[in-house]
């Protein structure tokens, strides 16, 4: 897939059915290093990951109000929509690698770079031009050139503000000419932090963007948001830094109470686990599968829920629960023939199988 | 976070308001008048640094670790603060008192009633039922000549329930919850729709609904309702004329953001897991946000003082570092006016320590409980009990008619949580099926499973009248590890509350008959709580619902506080909770008590606000 400057709707969808992909990939990482460690261990910087990982939940459900919003119909269950780990996201001349790993520094620096993309000079830079990656997250765009990647998610992101706003220019309110009845408004998704935002006209669209772009880094680069809210990237910077921000405090010397981290107490998960690292019948495939199964019955859930059934979001609730649990099984499990290295789940579902 | 300050700070301070105890009652009348300009100190005896999530975790985790589940595992056994434990509870010997825990068991019936002293106070262990009483519970002297009546009318009381019902976040439909005389103004809903009613409710409901039960010669028909509950649901947007309600989610100082709705977790009792119950925490957070609430906690309220003017002149406190040493400092706090908001059992120990039984006597006295019948049963089928928060629906049609002028009214709770309550399941289900069964593995697990999702138990829970000889005393014998007087107990049932646990056992056996289930309900004598009654055997459990020991009315010489809940000796002096109500009905009462809060806060602000000496900050 490949995407152009976004001049039709059809752009529009295809831009927004991306960025569900980009929101949904974060949380296959938030998830496993926030199951990988010990129980009862770590309680603050599980809590820090567990409201991050939450509020990508959010961007994912706002990114599928705007697609709905504009007369696309979000599909979570389409092959593709689940990147294979490792993939890339591109931060300036360079993609970095996104995966599927246990708690530890090093997770919390990508999860860093994840929060915080760069900023291009202007419009031009907007695009850089590199060699194709498979694994990118971002499609290229060929508008102009052949291999042009944007700069980074922030000027992805940037690409369908602008885009939003010129086809309003052109439409007017025609260009949010989706059902309101699809829309996911706040009796289905509360969850602390920021509400979500129901999407039916130029307003709201844009306060949803706003949501989706700025709470990663937070407005003009501030720890704290409009709102009092820390941003996700100072949120995880706590970690690494052993403190809690508080209000008033300056980036990078957060003054508030010590936070405890204990790197140590993580269960030494396979990096980037796969079907195929499970090929001997027995439980832990049995596990992994079953976990793979649910994962997949609740992307299908997602996408009923995202067209037209907002109150399939209760009963989502409880599929996370059941993912959570087949997560932590596997991942007590050591792999076999692999000393020190434990089991992981797979965030993807199974290859559809045809039933008559 | 309580603001940070400390005794020396808070004594210098000129505080327009001092309340004791941090649960519900002092949290909302510490937060209505702070949002009206009053300076508010609140001291707590009990532990709580701080309104985090990461110390809600810590009761969390000591629950989930605890071998005994009772209402308060979570909480640390605390000599300088001590309170009531369930399992501390024994059968007595006639005459015989038993001194041997906290509250002193003066008998003859033993109360295994307790309430929680930590930051946030009992909703640190409640349900979060939500319910008003009914309009007849107000008038049980004019009504059916029994008890007493209330100096004030559910009309009165009305506005304020609903304040209390925005505070505490109460989920419930209108449609629902207008049944014998409760009344809502036109248009009103709750801030959020009612919670789902659980597989186990529909099962009862199916087999139940329209059954007529007879009390004496009222005909009740039987209706399986759902419950108002002070649990996070989904929001309602018509609230508030429109403008929807935001529920609030837990209570964090480092934005650890959880807002979460009811999950249908079991464990509501003592603590929600996601914060989707409400607590005291959440009002108290709101409070300190204004800047205008300071809180010391593990500082114990040790002795009111009384001017020659009859005005409370100031308080003793003993403030304690550590909840493993009686190592303490004392000193004294001064405000212009003095709430105590410590409970019913603490309010009237304080005063009476103090040596204010209050000219009418009756600081103390009318100690009131509802008395719970637990019975229970195994249904013929799967009906999924251990699903849902605690208790999602109730029988309330036992609870008003003419009866009530010869037995006692009664509610009945349908427990999703099975027979947890009466027996301990399901980790005594587990014990016995691996002990005594020899069960394991896939078969350990079926059978666990097909036991425990048949489980039902139905909970009575009575209405008990006030009666003076029913009490809360001191005895200088007796005191904690800081040298406070300990609470001592003398209660009994009188056949008013008797033949109405009578009247529950039938019922019970009625309602099993209609369920094809097999009652395997049994009270062994040698339990604390037995009691017998023309010839049978009960085991009565307390509810929690202390009440009545400063008794509201409409004259000093037979109450203690007027319909404001200010004493009427001590006119700068309020006694707030459930220990004002001259009845508590068939309700929980935690609403009732929270709407009485917002209008003794309203009494509050009107009385110090009318005086020119005041000024009102920001």
């Amino acid at each position: 897939m490949s995407l152009r400057r976004i001049a039709t709707v059809e752009d529009l969808h295809q831009y927004l059915y991306v960025a569900m992909q980009l929101e949904h990939a974060t949380i296959p990482p938030y998830l496993t290093a926030l199951y990988s460690m010990h129980p009862q261990a770590n309680a603050d910087a599980y809590r820090v990951i567990r409201v991050v990982a939450v509020e990508e939940m959010l961007h994912l459900t706002l990114a599928a109000n705007l697609l709905n919003a504009v007369g696309g119909a979000p599909d979570l269950s389409a092959d593709g929509f689940v990147p294979a780990y490792p993939a890339h996201l591109p931060d300036g001349e360079d993609d970095f690698e996104v995966g599927t790993r246990a708690f530890s520094p090093d997770t919390i620096e990508t999860f860093l770079k994840i929060e915080r993309p760069g900023v291009a000079g202007g419009d031009e830079s907007r695009f850089v031009s590199r060699d194709r990656s498979a694994r990118s997250l971002v499609p290229t765009v060929d508008a102009h050139e052949n291999d042009l990647h944007f700069f980074s998610i922030g000027e992805f992101y940037a690409e369908i503000g602008e885009g939003l706003e010129r086809l309003h220019g052109e439409m007017g309110d025609d260009l949010f000419c989706g059902d309101p009845a699809r829309q996911v408004g706040p009796a289905y998704y509360y969850s602390g932090g920021a509400a979500i935002v129901e999407v039916t006209d130029a307003a709201s669209a844009a306060a949803a963007m706003r949501i989706i772009s700025e709470q990663g880094e937070g407005m003009g680069g501030g720890i704290f948001d409009e709102e009092g809210e820390l941003a996700h990237y100072y949120r995880f910077e706590q970690l690494l830094l052993g403190r809690y921000y508080q209000p008033g405090d300056s980036a990078g010397s957060p003054s508030g109470p010590a936070l405890d981290v204990d790197w140590d107490a993580v269960y030494p998960v396979v990096p980037d686990s796969a079907l195929d690292l499970y090929t001997e019948p027995g439980e832990l495939q049995d596990a992994v599968l079953a976990f793979s199964r649910a994962y997949g019955d609740f992307l299908t859930r997602l996408t009923e829920a995202f067209n037209g059934r907002p109150d399939l979001l209760l009963p989502a609730v409880v599929d996370m629960f059941h993912i959570r649990d087949l997560a932590s099984q596997i991942i007590r499990n050591p792999m076999p023939g692999r000393p020190g290295v434990n089991a992981a789940p797979v965030f993807r579902g199974l290859a559809r199988v045809e039933v008559a | 976070m309580p603001a940070p300050i400390d005794h020396a700070a808070a004594a210098r301070t000129d505080y327009d308001v001092l309340v004791v105890g941090s649960g519900v009652s002092g949290a909302i009348i510490a937060r209505s008048l702070s949002e009206r300009g009053l300076h508010v100190l609140i001291i707590e005896a009990g532990p709580g640094e701080e309104l985090s999530i990461a110390e809600y975790d810590t009761y969390l985790t000591r629950f989930y670790g605890a071998a005994a589940k009772d209402n308060n595992s979570a909480y640390e056994v605390n000599p300088n603060a001590p309170m009531p434990r369930s399992p501390d509870v024994r059968r007595l010997q006639a005459g015989h008192p038993d001194s041997t825990s906290y509250l002193i068991q003066n008998g003859p019936y033993e109360m295994d009633s307790t309430y929680t002293r930590v930051l946030g106070g009992t909703t640190m262990h409640w349900e979060g039922k939500a319910m008003r009483m009914l309009p007849e519970d107000f008038e049980m002297r004019t009504r059916f000549g029994q008890g007493r009546d209330w100096p004030i009318a559910y009309g009165d009381l009305e506005p304020y329930y609903q304040q209390a019902e925005r505070e505490l976040g109460v989920s419930a439909d209108v449609a629902d919850q207008t049944f014998y005389g409760i009344t809502f103004p036109p248009d009103y809903v709750f801030p959020m729709h009612s919670l789902p009613q659980s597989y186990l409710d529909t099962v009862l409901a199916r087999d139940l609904d329209g059954t007529v039960v007879q009390l004496e010669d009222t005909a009740c028909t039987v209706l399986v309702r759902p419950t108002a509950q002070a649990r996070n649901s989904i929001p309602n947007p018509a609230y508030d004329g429109g403008k929807g309600y935001v529920p609030v989610g837990a209570v964090s100082t480092h934005q650890v953001d959880q807002g979460d709705r009811c999950q249908g977790n079991i464990n509501c009792v003592p603590l929600c897991p996601v914060q989707a119950k409400y607590s005291a925490r959440k009002t108290l957070s709101l409070g300190v946000r204004t800047g205008r609430v300071d809180i010391l906690t593990q500082t114990v309220a040790s002795q009111v003082h009384v001017g020659a003017d009859g005005q409370v002149s100031h308080v003793d406190y003993q403030a304690y570092g550590s909840t493993t040493s009686p190592e303490h400092v004392t000193g004294s706090l001064r405000a212009r006016t003095y709430v105590l908001a410590a409970n019913p059992v603490e309010n009237a120990r304080l005063l009476l320590a103090s040596g204010l039984p209050s000219s009418s006597g009756l600081v103390g006295r009318n100690l009131m409980d509802h008395a719970y019948l637990l019975t229970w049963g195994l249904l013929p089928e799967v009906a999924g009990t251990m699903r849902g928060s605690q208790c999602t629906s109730g029988i309330e049609d036992l609870r008003s008619g003419d009866f009530r002028s010869r037995h006692a009214a009664m509610r009945i709770s349908i427990h999703n949580d099975g027979w947890s309550w009466p027996m301990g399941s399901p980790y005594t289900d587990l014990v016995e099926l691996v002990d005594d069964a020899n069960a394991y593995g896939s078969a350990l697990r079926r059978r666990v499973a097909d036991r425990i999702s048949r489980q039902l138990m139905l909970s009575f829970m009575i209405d008990l009248p006030p009666e003076p000889s029913n009490r809360i005393t001191v005895d200088g014998r007796f005191v904690d590890a800081l040298g406070n007087l300990r609470p001592v107990i003398s209660y009994s049932m009188s056949d008013y509350v008797m033949d109405a646990v009578a009247a529950s056992r039938r019922v019970s056996r009625q309602l099993f008959r209609r369920l094809g289930a097999e009652d395997r309900t049994h009270y062994d004598p040698l339990d604390p709580g037995f009691v017998s009654h023309q010839g049978e055997g009960y085991v009565i459990r307390g509810g929690n619902h202390w009440s009545g020991t400063h008794v509201m009315g409409t004259a000093s010489h037979d109450s203690v506080v007027d319909s404001h809940q200010r004493s009427w000796d001590h006119r700068n002096l309020y006694l707030v909770g459930s220990g004002s109500m001259p009845s508590i009905g068939t309700s929980n009462t935690t609403l009732t008590l929270a709407a009485l809060s917002f209008r003794t806060a309203d009494r509050i602000v009107s009385e110090m606000t009318a005086r020119p000496s005041v000024t009102i900050e920001g």
